[in-house]
């Protein structure tokens, strides 16, 4: 294989990447990923842990512990 | 668990599958991972504490080359690359296999099942790395940055990236929840991406080399898409869920959060053949190279503007929790080092940095005071979950984030400066009795940037401590018993049907 022929091997691997992206982003568009964006942030927080509430404290001093609550 | 625990083929079934479409909570996630994730975890530190040893080695010996000059093993190119290649496939990718599958499996909120994909993707993973590294220290090294292992191993390694992104895959493709997180989206991306790159750098360079300069080509299309393409995006995932989860607060800009993922997936892949500037590369693939280089910026600012942003007005929140001071250290990092890569990618700059210290000061300042930083973050969160223990030690923790914060702020700003003189000095020109010649031998330079390269081996005994620091307080845990009263604390709760 030649020199050349290298080349637009790897700038064809390289084009699949930009490809692939391209057809996420075209599913994620159809799926509705990207629409109604502030309940898509909220989306991690939940009953065990809500919304407005620190989860994590440096063990011991302060009586706060990282993984209890209080 | 109440629910029969589906087979693998079920989970390869594209119909709906009842046992496998049930919601799990946050602390069911978290057992369920604890097999693999402690494996990635131990292999990850024990391999940081093996990385850290060959760095201080090579360090010294750059400014004092007769440092354990006569044993063969010791000798400087084999001792910096097993350091290369404990850090990245040693620390880098085992915590990145800890952290990420653990992410991705609490915003998926399926059950976790066939974590034993992920066991046996860790052993293959290990024993293919521990071999690559033995075989660079015997001498079989392969004269390619980043893909120096040897092939008898490589195999071993391509086979677990695939497990990996198998598993990655096989959540996500049950997930129950509905919106996809900016997390997953770029983990997803990145366990799709890497086992490809891998393999196809490893085919193209290793097994039916390319011939000439399109094998440097290559080279630089993965090393930097290993950075770029598999380290940062898991980086990225972790800060994007753990900033907001700590703090309580929702990210700034979540519109913001998405353009800057799909411009990373669109761009970044261009951008490794900046490396090979001044190169005999055709011009216009370098300019391509440049121009994504610099087209990095937009995620750049987007990412920096909603790390920053989220945390405005939290400051004292965010420094009581162990998690966040090594997260928005590392964000901040990620602005800077970001910048300044796109910068070095302009020609003009990079012949001053090119073939210079001020390019392993980058190298540091990305994979260590941005990836690695973040990652510690991660694991201080993960751990006391998946464990249902508190850190044994505040002080530990403390000690580890000073000295890695100081040992890291001095490495890269000692580079720089020491990198930037070099690269001044190795072209400046004078003219001698008509001629132009050079104005340094290249024995002259290496003298004046010297103290810069003591101040670097004085970093990593920072850096060292900081490790050893983090690995006590780990297995220290590890030991220890179950922290008592835990189980009716938030994050922790029995879920109705019980935990196993």
């Amino acid at each position: 294989m030649g020199w050349t022929a290298y080349i637009l091997l790897i700038f064809g691997f390289a084009s699949l990447f930009f490809v692939a992206a391209a057809f996420a982003l075209n599913w994620a568009h159809r799926n509705g990923q990207l629409e109604h964006l502030d309940a898509g942030a909220a989306s991690i927080f939940d009953e065990d842990e809500p919304l407005g509430e620190q989860t994590d404290y440096f063990p011991g001093k302060g009586g706060k512990s990282p993984i209890s609550k209080n | 668990m109440s629910a029969k625990s589906p087979s693998l083929l079920d989970s390869f079934k594209t119909s709906d599958n009842e046992a496998l479409s049930i919601r799990a909570r946050l602390c069911e996630v978290d057992t369920s991972m604890r097999g693999p994730a402690v494996l990635f975890l131990v292999s990850a530190v024990l391999w940081l504490l093996l990385g850290t040893f060959f760095a201080l080695i090579a360090s010294i010996k750059i400014h004092s080359p007769y440092f354990a000059g006569s044993i063969e093993e010791f000798t400087f190119g084999r001792v910096r690359t097993v350091h290369l290649n404990a850090m990245i496939y040693g620390w880098g990718t085992n915590v990145i296999l800890a952290i990420a599958p653990w992410i991705m499996g609490r915003l998926c909120r399926t059950r976790i099942r066939h974590t034993s994909i992920l066991i046996t993707a860790g052993i293959f993973y290990n024993i293919g790395v521990t071999i690559g590294v033995i075989g660079i220290l015997l001498g079989d090294m392969q004269g390619v940055e980043w893909l120096e292992m040897p092939t008898y191993a490589t195999p071993l390694i391509a086979i677990a990236f695939c497990l990996a992104g198998v598993w990655v895959v096989l959540a996500f493709r049950w997930r129950q929840s509905n919106h996809i997180y900016v997390s997953q989206w770029y983990i997803l991306a990145a366990f799709f991406w890497l086992p490809w790159l891998y393999t196809v750098a490893q085919i193209m360079i290793l097994f039916i080399p390319a011939p000439g300069v399109v094998q440097s080509l290559t080279n630089w299309w993965f090393a930097h898409n290993v950075l770029g393409l598999w380290l940062t995006p898991i980086a990225l995932a972790t800060a994007y869920y753990l900033i907001p989860k700590v703090l309580g607060r929702p990210i700034h800009s979540y519109y913001l959060s998405l353009v800057g993922f799909w411009s990373l997936a669109f761009f970044y892949n261009w951008a490794g053949v900046h490396h090979l500037i001044g190169g005999p590369v055709p011009a216009w693939v370098i300019s391509a190279g440049v121009v994504a280089s610099v087209m990095m910026v937009i995620p750049v600012i987007v990412t920096a503007v909603n790390h920053h942003m989220t945390v405005v007005g939290l400051h004292k929140e965010g420094w009581a929790s162990p998690t966040i001071r090594f997260i928005v250290f590392g964000a901040l990092n990620y602005t800077a080092v970001s910048l300044i890569g796109s910068t070095m990618a302009l020609r003009s700059v990079n012949e001053v940095t090119h073939f210079t210290h001020f390019t392993v000061g980058h190298s540091h300042h990305g994979v260590y005071g941005f990836f690695t930083m973040i990652m510690f973050g991660g694991v201080y969160y993960m751990l006391p979950r998946i464990l249902e223990r508190e850190w044994p030690s505040a002080f530990l923790i403390r000690t580890h984030w000073w000295m890695c914060v100081s040992g890291i702020i001095l490495m890269v700003a000692a580079l720089s400066v020491g990198g930037w003189i070099q690269g001044v000095q190795l072209n400046a020109l004078v003219e001698s009795d008509g001629v132009v010649v050079p104005a340094y031998t290249f024995a002259e330079v290496t003298q004046n940037i010297n103290w810069t390269l003591v101040l670097r081996s004085l970093s990593g005994v920072l850096l060292t401590i900081g490790h050893i620091a983090f690995a006590i307080n780990i297995f220290w845990m590890l030991g220890s018993k179950p922290t008592a009263g835990l189980s009716k604390a938030t994050l922790l709760t029995e879920s109705e049907e019980g935990v196993s």
